[in-house]
């Protein structure tokens, strides 16, 4: 019966291609949309998550500088990374508080790393001997430089796998000499790195750096707590060290006018003191704000308030708020349109219900019951959502790679996503498809037959 | 006779509501019908004669009065039973014929089929179907859409679906309406042998008395009423007559 169900519905729906097509197309942008939603809400969830991992970490970096546009009139030292507010002393102060595990004085500088017969373009990182520690990094050739090799700013260097790859290729490079700046360092050890980017970098102790960056101070101390609940507790005393440390408590002329944008506050200014001559960040912030704009970033991590401050619970708490309120907003606008899709359907049937009253009281006549009639018209609801889901598939799967590959939003169709958008095309068809299948079920077979 | 009838009516009125007017299509009717009866039902256009028919033929309901089918009274049953009853105890030919258009012949006469409590295979509605077609002479024309048939044709159609399930009850409204007399003769042939042969009980409609003659009995309607109801002692026999009919040519059968 179902099969012969099918067979009707099938003639009835190439009847009329156009009105048949019209009606699947609304249905198809609907699943589209449906699936386009969960793409979208899946590579937002997997992205999310991803941050939060690294959020889950337990890195603290703090950087001389601070973000602070026009610290000029408050007389401290602008740009991230470049002043040379943070010296050696700092690290050590640092790594006392109580919970830091690690705390690694760094200087960074891009340059070529050079064999005999290799060049390569890459980052030069000076330093401390904890260093690999606070990242854990493995060694697979050769060992970590000794706290001998900082105190005497020796010429050493370890490299990451990818760098070892450029340079050396299969050898061991272990021994070997690289050369920096037209000095020679000595190779003592190959690193491997779970950060891919890593790979990259040539290690040297942060003194040796410091010499050929002919610098007393250093750019950054990175922090390794010892729970990952705890940088934000370790955060606050950093900064309250530093500010100890550098007398940036000391009173000092006013901050300034208040603020043109109402309220938002620039980033370090509070307490009417001198603001932070240095920043200190969390990896879950570092996160949040990785490949935006510098004064975007800051203005973001200004404007969230206590963004550093904020553990990486919250993160994941305000990510995956922003995430179900961008999911319920393509949730609604799939929803609607599923239900315009749908309403289609059922205006379809209704009028192809009202067209065949004759057809189906000829069937009641010879013998068709309520039932049989029902079926039929929703076996024909159903075979118009259900093409309707299939090609809102198609559809969905192609908006999901042009999202991905040209807005670069993450996207990602899964199993699960496709038979729920199949499922819901279906059910759709059922609910839309039953008002106008019932009503030609209930005709009465002589009216029905008697209608012009 | 002590066997129940397989038809039996008591009192039937049809009133059809018109606004303010109330149009009586049947007033008080009162029949029995027997097994294997052939009754043709006579009367002027608007006396009630289709209105009795669509409710013989449980399509319609009175608006009062009873009717036993097989000593059961219809208004007790179901609509799925009284689905069952159409499809495989009764077979209807329409005076409009009721074809499913655009649809072909062959399609046409499987539905009843297809609607059987017993499920049938494709192929065996098919085979059936088309042994259906033979024996109204339309063979060759199985593929047709029901459009591109002719009247005659058509109606020709709508005898063999009405066949097709081996209904013990053949209800026929002016089968023959449409066809020329040669062809009538050979639908009443069909009909009067399937009294003779199967014992099936036929009630048919015509306003033409040459028809009616075919009957075994005839009941002439009036204004929704009987006015006479009489064993037919002329019987015509559509067998005998058509020997001596100058057989037809039809175009291209
Ligand atoms: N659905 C309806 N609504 C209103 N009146 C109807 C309806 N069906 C039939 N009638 C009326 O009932 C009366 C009987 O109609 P019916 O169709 O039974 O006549 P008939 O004897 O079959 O006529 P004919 O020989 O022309 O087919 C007519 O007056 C007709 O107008
Ligand atoms: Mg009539």
């Amino acid at each position: 019966m179902l099969t012969t169900s099918l067979r009707i519905a099938q003639k009835a729906l190439k009847r009329n291609k156009l009105r048949t097509g019209l009606a699947i197309l609304g249905m198809t942008i609907g699943v589209a949309a449906v699936l386009t939603m969960f793409a979208l809400g899946t590579g937002a969830q997997e992205s999310v998550s991803s941050d939060v991992k690294s959020a889950g970490t337990t890195l603290i970096f703090v950087r001389s500088g601070n973000f602070t546009r026009g610290g000029e009139e408050s007389r401290i030292p602008t740009g991230l990374g470049s002043t040379n507010s943070l010296v050696p002393a700092d690290a050590d102060a640092i790594a006392k508080i109580d919970g830091v595990k690690y705390a690694s004085a760094n200087l960074r500088e891009r340059t070529w790393v050079e064999t005999s017969n290799q060049r390569f373009y890459t980052q030069v990182i000076g330093v401390d001997v904890n260093h690999p520690k606070a990242y854990g990094w493995g060694f697979p050739k050769g060992k970590f430089f000794k706290s001998d090799d900082v105190a005497s700013a020796a010429q050493v260097a370890v490299i990451g796998t990818t760098l070892r790859d450029h340079l050396f290729g299969d050898e061991n490079p272990v021994g070997k000499e690289v050369m920096l700046h037209n000095q020679s360092y000595k190779v003592v050890g190959v690193f491997e790195a779970r950060d891919e980017d890593q790979g990259e970098y040539a290690i040297i102790p942060y003194t040796t750096a410091q010499k050929v960056l002919g610098t007393s101070s250093i750019q950054m101390v990175t922090v390794s707590a010892e729970q990952a609940g705890d940088t934000t507790r370790i955060s606050d005393a950093i900064k309250a060290l530093l500010r100890k440390r550098h007398n940036l408590d000391k009173a000092v002329p006013a901050p300034g006018a208040p603020s043109a944008l109402g309220g938002l506050q620039a980033p370090g200014l509070g307490g009417g003191a001198n603001p932070d001559d240095f920043t200190v960040k969390t990896q879950a912030s570092e996160a949040l704000t990785k490949g935006l704009n510098t004064s975007v970033a800051a203005f973001i991590l200004a404007n969230m308030p206590q963004m550093d401050q904020t553990n990486s619970q919250e993160m994941a708490g305000t990510l995956s708020r922003a995430g179900s309120t961008m999911t319920a907003l393509l949730a609604a606008i799939a929803t609607i349109s599923l239900i315009v899709g749908g309403i289609g359907i059922m205006n379809i049937m209704l009028v192809s219900v009202t067209e065949r009253t004759r057809e189906i009281g000829i069937r009641r006549a010879i013998g068709a019951r309520q039932s049989d009639v029902l079926q039929q018209f929703l076996v024909e609801a159903v075979t118009l959502s259900v093409f309707g889901g299939v090609f809102g598939i198609a559809i969905g799967f192609i908006a999901s790679f042009v999202i991905t590959n040209v807005l670069h939003w993450p996207a990602t169709i899964s199993i699960t996503a496709v038979a729920l958008a199949f499922g819901i095309a279906a059910v759709t068809g059922v609910f839309f498809g039953f008002y106008p299948a019932r009503r030609a079920s209930q005709l009465s077979p002589i009216d029905a037959l008697r209608y012009e | 006779m002590t066997t129940t009838p397989v038809i039996s009516i008591k009192n039937l009125t049809k009133t059809y509501q018109m606004g303010e007017v109330a149009v009586h299509a049947l007033r008080s009717v009162s029949l029995n019908i027997n097994a294997g009866e052939f009754v043709t039902v006579i009367g002027p256009s608007g006396s009630g004669k289709s209105t009795l028919m669509h409710i013989l033929g449980c399509l319609d309901q009175p608006t009062s009065g009873q009717y036993f089918l097989d000593g059961k009274d219809v208004s007790h049953l179901s609509d799925d039973e009284i689905s069952s009853v159409r499809n495989s105890k009764i077979g209807f030919v329409f005076q409009g014929f009721n074809l499913l258009t655009r649809t072909s012949a062959l399609e046409n006469v499987e539905l009843p089929l297809l609607y059987s409590s017993t499920p049938v295979s494709a192929s065996e509605r098919r085979n059936r179907a088309m042994a259906a077609l033979e024996a109204v002479g339309l063979g060759s024309r199985y593929e047709h859409h029901t459009n591109q048939l002719s009247g005659g044709q058509q109606q020709r159609v709508a005898i063999a679906r009405a066949l097709l399930n081996n209904p013990s009850i053949l209800l026929a409204d002016e089968p023959t309406g449409n066809l020329d007399s040669r062809t009538s003769v050979e639908v009443m042939d069909i009909f009067q042998s399937l009294k003779e042969d199967r014992g099936i009980t036929i009630v048919l409609i015509t306003h033409e008395p040459e028809v009616a003659a075919y009957g075994s009995r005839i009941v002439a309607f009036k204004d929704g009423l009987i006015v006479s109801d009489e064993l037919n002692e002329q019987r015509r026999t559509a067998r005998g007559e058509l020997a001596e009919l100058p057989v037809a040519v039809e175009e291209t059968a």
